[in-house]
């Protein structure tokens, strides 16, 4: 017998339940409404779809909820591991062996509190101790994310001559992108003036560089290349994928803070398509901290290694310019969505649905999300 | 010094039976890290383990307290209540000499920020927070 092919595996619906802080909504509501929105899109039922994976919900429970079964792939998967992406691969692995047809993804985000919340008056605030590796970090006052995010721009900065106006660089054209897309929460323009000006949480890291923490359900429906026609809206497919580790989840001692597994992701992803970095039309690159952008398009061959500073404020990663980058205006303006509004504007720009920032003639994108001890990667494509 | 009422502890670690002796020696003002016993290699932070080679045969090893600077941040943003007062300090991710890319969190102290160069010379000083917890903080190294 011939040895089977992986199926080609097509996106066909993306959803966003409502999303901000505050919203009222439960999980179970941002699941829901995240989950009609992407059938909705696809013009597709629930007994469409024989599949599901989530990263911040529980796999057969949402799909019993939505009546999607009988299920030929279920998982949820954990925190450690590149959120939307991790979830998402799973699905385009599952399909593209063939354990299901159509497989819808989701990363729900509830009740991820300010860090203002955690520093409300504990009369108990004595712990009884800090186990784990996090023994290792508590002790000294380090363990936010924002921290390991400082030590990995500082480095980059050091290694590379990075300066801070090349990440405001980066953060006022994100706005500007954010400016031509209305479900954006910030869309007024920023000046280096005032990206100068903001405060750092954990230097040279400011307030502007982090993502904008807020309740989020995001869906994405994949499915094989045989059904994708069937469905309402023009298929995207992916064209390549990859999902690495290089170790535990661990960032703040990381062997090389500048270049981790994003290039471990993207040697994978290009070894499986004949398409190179220059048939990119634009770029969807993981923003949760500013520098992740930068590390991603080095990692992905955009530019050289320590070279992300100049080429973005060469203005090369504007809406006009050589590669566009995070063209919803990246999630430091969107919102949280832990990498799932990438996937879903690469989408949205390969159907040629996004309007006043709109990529002319859009083809190839990129979507990419994680950095450090992990991450994931896809290529999609419009026929 | 008498504790003022409302004093907020810091978190402390709960060592377990792999971490036990970090904690201890640090009390005892030394810088121990775990070793394997077979290949000689450093593992921190601790494992049931050697990555390396496999074996089982891990050791705490007592390390010169040399290293030098691989990153940092400075924390303006107290996440728990005891460091609300202690901002700014400055995050530090260093190297021990003994192996590359054997690295530690801790503090980087005595050094102004405009004299902070990465890779610089740092030493170990140990700093007792309160009488259950020695922490290891770095300094830059004098000339020797
Ligand atoms: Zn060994």
């Amino acid at each position: 017998m011939p040895p089977r092919r992986p199926n080609r595996v097509a996106i066909v619906g993306v959803g966003y339940s409502t999303v901000g802080r505050n919203t009222g909504l439960s999980a179970d509501e941002l699941t829901i409404q995240a989950g009609k929105a992407a059938l909705d899109d696809a013009g597709m039922k629930p007994g469409d779809i024989d599949g599901i994976t989530t990263m911040g919900g529980d796999a057969l429970r949402d799909a019993w909820t939505l009546g999607m079964e009988p299920l030929n792939w279920f998982s949820t998967t954990h925190a450690a591991g590149p959120a939307f992406s991790y979830a998402a691969l799973q699905a385009i692995a599952a399909i593209a062996s063939g354990f299901c047809h159509t497989c819808i993804t989701f990363r729900i985000i509830h009740r991820q509190p300010p860090s203002a919340a955690r520093l409300a008056p504990r009369p108990a605030a004595v712990p009884r101790g800090v186990g784990g590796d996090y023994q290792f970090l508590a002790p000294f006052g380090a363990g936010s994310p924002t921290q390991w995010a400082g030590l990995l721009t500082q480095r980059h900065m050091a290694q590379y001559g990075t300066t801070e106006e090349q990440f405001g660089a980066h953060v006022i054209a994100q706005r500007d992108h954010a400016a031509l897309n209305e479900d954006a929460f910030f869309r007024d323009p920023l000046t280096m003036e005032e990206y100068l000006a903001a405060r750092y949480v954990s230097k040279p890291l400011r307030i502007l560089d982090c993502d904008y923490p807020c309740d989020a359900g995001s869906a994405v429906i994949f499915t094989t290349e045989e059904r994708a026609g069937d469905f309402r809206k023009k298929p995207v497919f992916v064209e390549s994928y990859a999902l690495t580790a290089i170790r535990d989840l661990n960032f703040e001692i990381l062997d090389d803070m500048t270049s981790n597994s994003p290039p471990h992701c993207a040697a994978e992803m290009w070894s499986k398509t004949d398409l190179r970095p220059e048939d990119v039309d634009c770029a969807q690159l993981y923003d949760g901290f500013t520098i992740i952008t930068f590390q991603w398009l080095e990692a992905l061959g955009f530019c050289k290694p320590g070279e992300s500073g100049p080429f973005i404020a060469e203005g090369n990663t504007r809406l006009g310019g050589k590669l566009p980058v995070n063209t919803d205006g990246g999630a430091c303006n969107v919102g949280r969505r832990h990498g799932a509004n990438f996937c879903i504007e690469a989408t949205r720009q390969l159907r040629g649905e996004c309007g006043e920032r709109q990529v002319k003639d859009a083809k190839v994108s990129v979507f990419s999300n994680g950095v450090g001890p992990f991450c994931g990667a896809a290529l999609l494509t419009a026929d | 010094m008498p504790q003022p009422e409302a004093a907020v502890s810091p978190p402390m670690p709960a060592p377990d039976e792999l971490t036990q002796f970090f904690w201890d020696a640090l009390k005892e003002r030394k810088l121990m890290i775990q070793r394997c016993q077979e290949c000689g290699h450093y593992i921190h932070w601790p494992r049931p383990l050697c990555r390396f080679c496999l074996s089982s045969e891990l050791a705490p090893g007592e390390v010169s307290g040399r290293a030098t600077l691989y990153s940092w941040t400075i924390a303006t943003q107290p996440f728990h209540p005891y460091f609300v007062d202690k901002v700014p300090y400055t995050l530090a991710t260093v190297e021990l000499v003994e192996e590359k890319n054997l690295k530690l969190v801790s503090h980087l102290i005595e050094c102004p920020e405009d004299e902070i160069k990465v890779d610089m010379p740092l030493e170990v000083v140990f700093q007792e927070i309160t009488p259950e917890l020695t922490l290891p903080f770095f300094k830059p190294a004098t000339a020797r």
